[in-house]
């Protein structure tokens, strides 16, 4: 019943014209855009009042008693039910009433270097700190300093005498490190060195021809070989029997390769050996 | 048409005329008020209203506050009276205006030198500092040389050998800064049973930071009268409990700074505490500069990011839409 | 005016000049402004950090 009331009340029956308190007059109602036919006769939907109220909303009618006109209580404009004031009361426009955003635009004919500097700087700043972002995550990846703290050894070579092996730990393995005599130097270099297992030349593996540095560690299957034994004077594989020369070279046995040189520099001034 | 009428006026009309239909009566069968239309927020209205809801809220309000107390054995919001005094939470340390407390202050790195002498000559009789490296100090307070020369003096054990013994070698630079005590029993039997803690985090791990461990090492004081302290112990406000083991270590004149500071008693905790503080963060110097990198950039990136959206936006927002309807021609 | 057409023309014109002056410009804006930076912080923070008394301990080189 509600329903029915409401949709009653909101389809018709509003004064199509009435006066403002304003003095303006107001037609809200009214539609007009709406031509009148182009032909007379012609049946279209737009004729010259689509709104006439309907029967059932009163109005007058003609009876067989005569013309009658009714008109209900419930009925009552359904917008500006109160008094209005002058003071309160809307400004009618001819335009549809817009938001106005132009405050809101950047001039973009003048200001056009301008912008695209502010997109540019943008993208400058956001790249650059993307950079940095991604550099950092991938530094945060690499070896901490404790670790590499203990990734340098140092051996100070002047305690140890010619003809002697000395053997230190780095990184959790065994380096050997000789100080050759002259004789061994000459023995190392004069050997055909070409028609080795791994062929590789003495000049190649020592930095200095009295100092030979390799890792300790069996090319075969990483035992750790005995220095100062084997058939060529040099080290001696205790597990499968390698043998390798003065230079560290594999001669005889399963070893594959030359024993490794690891990466190492001489200081000069105080006659140490950096490993590392 | 229709449109033109706002959504609130068209519900003003709808329940006007319902209501007055109902004085009217010959029109409505039933009588309807507005109050009592079903519609989806007088449906949750009802629902709130019902005794179901008291009910239920009543029973998670109570349930609520007798988990919590059985949780932590009293009420929430109501104060507990504890049989305790104020004094047992310590004094409160005053803040000092350390060197490195700004945003943009660096640590005072001739005061951690300094800081670590008082260190070594001081503190390191009891107190380790396991976390610090040697290589630590290269580069903070002191050079390569001093730092290693310092490292050699101590002997360290290493090994296995190759004989398959442990053996001792002078210090490296990778190599923590030495221990007092072998373990914490020693250091117990040591100190009475009092354990003394790793120095190493101490500014993290205390109440006060900086400012606590600065007032403890100079707040030693006679006990106050009424103040029981039992032998072997000593009176210090700052302690939380005022009775510490540790005893009043720090005297003008104790060490002998190379840089010709006078060496106070505040001036050489002031020192000891950078040096901790610093030991606590090593990273400190690196994370304010960072700091200041990050807001910048970050500040700026706002900025430039509020005119770009304006930019891209304003054409969308200035965009209107009209419809003129067709003009007939043949008028 | 002329400023500002100047760069349009130079930089902003063709996208791809202006997507690479971006990308050099992010390079040369994070060696600079990390440059400046340490400017600074020295700068507020002189006779504080290490770099600063270093001298005083170093006895050769």
């Amino acid at each position: 019943m509600a329903t029915f009331q409401a949709v009653k009340k909101a389809v018709a029956l509003n004064p199509t014209v009435r006066t403002l308190p304003s003095g303006i007059p107001f037609a809200p109602l009214l539609n007009a855009a709406v031509r009148a036919p182009h032909d007379p006769h012609a049946h279209g939907e737009s004729g010259p009042r689509s709104d006439v109220a309907p029967r059932w909303a009163g109005g007058p009618s003609l009876r067989s008693s005569g013309l009658v006109t009714k008109t209900y209580t419930s009925v009552s404009p359904s917008v500006n039910v109160q008094q209005r004031f002058i003071s309160t009361s809307a400004v009618r426009k001819d335009a549809p009433d817009v938001p106005d955003f132009s405050h809101y635009r950047t001039n973009p004919e003048s200001n056009r270097a301008l912008s695209y500097f502010m997109v540019g700087s943008l993208g400058v700043i956001s790249a650059s700190a993307a950079k940095s972002s991604v550099s950092e995550f991938l530094q945060s990846m690499a070896a901490s300093a404790d670790v590499l703290a203990l990734a340098k050894v140092e051996v100070d070579l002047s305690t140890i005498p010619e003809g002697k092996n000395v053997i230190i730990k780095w990184r959790g393995k065994p380096v050997f490190i000789r100080h050759r005599t002259q004789s061994e130097i000459e023995e190392a270099r004069s050997s055909d060195w070409k028609t080795f297992r791994d062929p590789q030349s003495d000049e190649d593996r020592v930095k200095k021809p009295e100092w030979l540095v390799m890792l300790g560690v069996c090319t075969h299957l990483g035992c750790v070989p005995i220095g100062e034994a084997g058939d060529y004077g040099g080290w001696f594989c205790p597990c499968h029997g390698s043998h390798y020369d003065i230079s560290g070279r594999a001669r005889k046995g399963p070893a594959p390769l030359n024993l490794e040189v690891p990466q190492y520099e001489f200081s000069e001034v105080d006659e140490k050996l950096v490993i590392g | 048409m229709l449109s033109r009428l706002s959504a609130g006026a068209f519900k003003k009309a709808a329940s006007a005329g319902a209501s007055r239909s109902a004085v009217n009566g010959a029109r409505s069968a039933s009588v309807r008020f507005a109050s009592t239309q079903a519609s989806g927020s007088a449906a949750l209205e009802s629902v709130l209203n019902s005794r179901a809801a008291l009910a239920t809220a009543t029973a998670v309000s109570v349930g609520t506050i007798a988990w919590y107390t059985h949780l932590y054995g009293n009420l929430p919001f109501l104060g507990e009276a504890h049989a305790s005094h104020l004094s047992d939470e310590g004094l409160h340390p005053q803040a000092y205006p350390w060197s490195h407390k700004g945003v943009l202050d660096t640590f005072d790195h001739a005061s951690i030198r300094r800081g670590y002498q008082v260190y070594r000559e001081v503190c390191a009789a009891c107190h380790s500092l396991d976390r610090i490296a040697w290589r630590n100090l290269v580069g903070v307070s002191h050079t390569a040389d001093e730092a290693r020369a310092m490292a050699e003096e101590v002997e360290y054990s290493d090994g296995p050998g190759s004989d398959g013994e442990m053996f001792q070698r002078p210090g490296k630079l990778a190599d923590y800064m030495p221990a007092p005590y072998p373990n914490e029993e020693a250091a117990r039997a040591g100190n009475a049973g009092a354990y003394p803690p790793d120095l190493s985090l101490i500014i993290k791990a205390r109440h006060g930071g900086a400012d606590y461990v600065f007032s403890l090492l100079t707040g030693y004081q006679d006990p106050p009268a009424g103040v029981e302290i039992r032998e072997g112990m000593n009176y210090n406000p700052y302690f939380p409990g005022g009775a510490i083991s540790m005893a009043r270590v720090l005297f003008d004149g104790l060490v002998e700074y190379d840089d010709g500071t006078p060496a106070t008693t505040s001036q050489m905790a002031k020192d000891v505490v950078t040096f901790l503080s610093w030991a606590s963060e090593p990273e400190h110097d690196e994370r304010k500069k960072y700091g200041i990198k990050a807001v910048i950039i970050f500040s700026v990136l706002t900025a430039l990011s509020l005119y770009v959206k304006r930019f891209k936006w304003g054409p969308i927002k200035n965009r209107k839409i009209s419809y003129n309807p067709p003009a007939d021609k043949t008028h | 005016m002329s400023v500002s057409s100047a760069l349009y023309n130079t930089f902003f014109k063709r996208n791809s000049v202006f997507v690479g002056t971006v990308f050099a410009g992010a390079f040369a804006f994070g060696v600079g402004f990390d440059i400046g930076v340490t400017k600074f912080y020295d700068a507020w923070n002189k006779g504080k950090q290490w770099k600063d008394i270093r001298h005083k301990y170093v006895t050769e080189e």
